[in-house]
């Protein structure tokens, strides 16, 4: 039982990942900088997850990087390209109106259950 | 740090040489952000366990499948699979006991031999049938990961318009499994004939101790001449089978392709039939003293006529069950 429930949660939560880490990149940030600020936000993710998406989301011209070597030590940031820009905003249209939707159901669902 | 130094090398170990040091250089400039400024042993564990199984890092990384054939493929894997496997084990069979009734001396009892016989059978069975399974899977795998259109797109776009051509499967099925199976049997079964015509077409007589091969009928020298196009006519036979499975009734086009390779396989056989060095010589001796003159015309202008006869029905009958439906 709780297996199934993890990798349904699992399920649930993979697609917004892309949403997630895309909401945060319309600045530049470095990996761990992302996992900081996805946290603060209450969004956990593993980081093994989050390192090979930036890469695929680079693959996929959502973003796009390069090398500070300024600091003390190197660090590769990542931000978003026009278009991800653009499909980010594709995107938060998408899952916000979904939401609610789906929110709505949820809550309509609630009430029969009292009746 | 060495635990560090490894971790970072099991995950690039694990990824194409041109994108290793791009990424061991991020993950050490991550790790590095996630420990504390004075870190010792312990803290580094921390990370790593956050950060997880290298292997499964890697994989998060590397864009080439973790499957060998995906379901874009899968479909029409065991479809060839299954094709292929029935095909060349029959095949296969066919072909190893027609070697052993070609080598049969007669020396031993054919009760003797069995098990040998059962054991060699299923050793080229198994053989081939690894073959084809080894083949297959190669081909499908290298066309997973060179395939272009990687997003999961179907081959075609499916739409109702393509049930029109397929057969209502809940009726009859117009061309039966039996049909189509026993015309590669078929096919295999005078194929292998063919080859072998010196060992097995033959007369046989039995002279006390079970069957003696007397003579072959055959001069395999001159039926070897036509080996290209004979070549031809089995893959085309095999072609009409295996299309006959996948449309399972008779259309116009299927008609049409019988038809050539009805002409084709005719012509070859009368070209055959109509050599005057086409029968053994031993074959000639020992019909003339069973027959009187005259016997060979009979014979030739008969198998002729039968298979002309043959050929044009079998000709109609496609024509006709394809007007049909």
């Amino acid at each position: 039982m709780n297996t199934l429930l993890n990798s349904l949660m699992t399920e649930l939560r993979r697609g917004t990942l892309t949403l997630a880490a895309l909401s945060q990149l319309q600045e530049p940030q470095y990996g761990y900088s992302l996992v900081r600020s996805l946290e603060k936000a209450g969004i956990t993710i593993e980081q093994s997850t989050l390192y090979p998406l930036l890469r695929r989301l680079e693959k996929q011209q959502l973003v796009t990087s390069y090398w500070d070597t300024t600091e003390s030590r190197p660090r590769k940031y990542y931000t978003l390209s026009s278009l991800g820009m653009e499909v980010y905003q594709q995107l938060k249209e998408e899952w916000l109106h979904n939401s609610k939707r789906l929110h709505d159901m949820l809550k309509g669902g609630k009430e029969d259950e009292t009746d | 740090m060495k635990l560090i130094d490894i971790y970072i090398q099991e995950v690039t170990r694990r990824l194409p040489e041109k994108s290793r040091a791009d990424i061991s250089l991020e993950l050490q400039s991550t790790i590095e952000d996630m420990l504390p400024d004075d870190y010792d042993e312990q803290d580094v564990k921390e990370v790593l366990t956050e950060l997880g199984d290298p292997a499964v890092l890697a994989r998060g990384y590397r864009d080439w499948p973790q499957h060998l054939i995906g379901p874009r493929y899968f479909d029409g894997y065991m479809t060839i699979l299954k094709l292929g496997l029935s095909f060349s084990t029959a095949i296969a069979l066919i072909a190893y006991l027609a070697q052993q009734v070609a080598g049969f001396t007669g020396e031993e009892s054919i009760l003797r031999l069995l098990p040998a016989i059962i054991i060699g059978a299923a050793g080229s069975v198994i053989e081939v049938a690894m073959h084809v399974f080894f083949w297959t899977t190669l081909c499908f795998a290298i066309a997973e990961r060179f395939d272009s259109a990687k997003d999961g797109q179907p081959f075609h776009k499916w739409s109702p318009d393509d049930l029109k051509d397929l057969p209502d499967r809940a009726k009859e099925r117009l061309i039966s499994k039996v049909e189509v199976y026993g015309g590669i049997f078929w096919t295999a079964v005078w194929a292998t004939g063919y080859f072998y015509a010196d060992h097995l077409v033959g007369i046989y007589e039995n002279r006390g101790d079970g069957l003696q091969f007397v003579t072959p009928i055959f001069n395999q020298d001159v039926l070897q001449l036509f080996m290209p196009v004979v070549l031809v006519i089995i893959v085309m036979e095999l072609a009409l089978s295996v299309l006959k499975l996948y449309t399972a009734k008779w259309t116009m086009r299927l008609a049409t392709f019988n038809t050539f390779l009805q002409i084709i396989s005719t012509s070859v056989f009368i070209m055959i039939l109509t050599r005057s060095d086409m029968f053994d010589s031993g074959f000639i001796t020992y019909m003339d003293k069973v027959f009187n003159n005259g016997w060979e015309s009979w014979l030739v202008n008969g198998a002729m006529i039968m298979f002309l006869l043959g050929a044009a029905y079998n000709i109609y009958d496609g024509f006709r069950r394809a007007a049909k439906h």
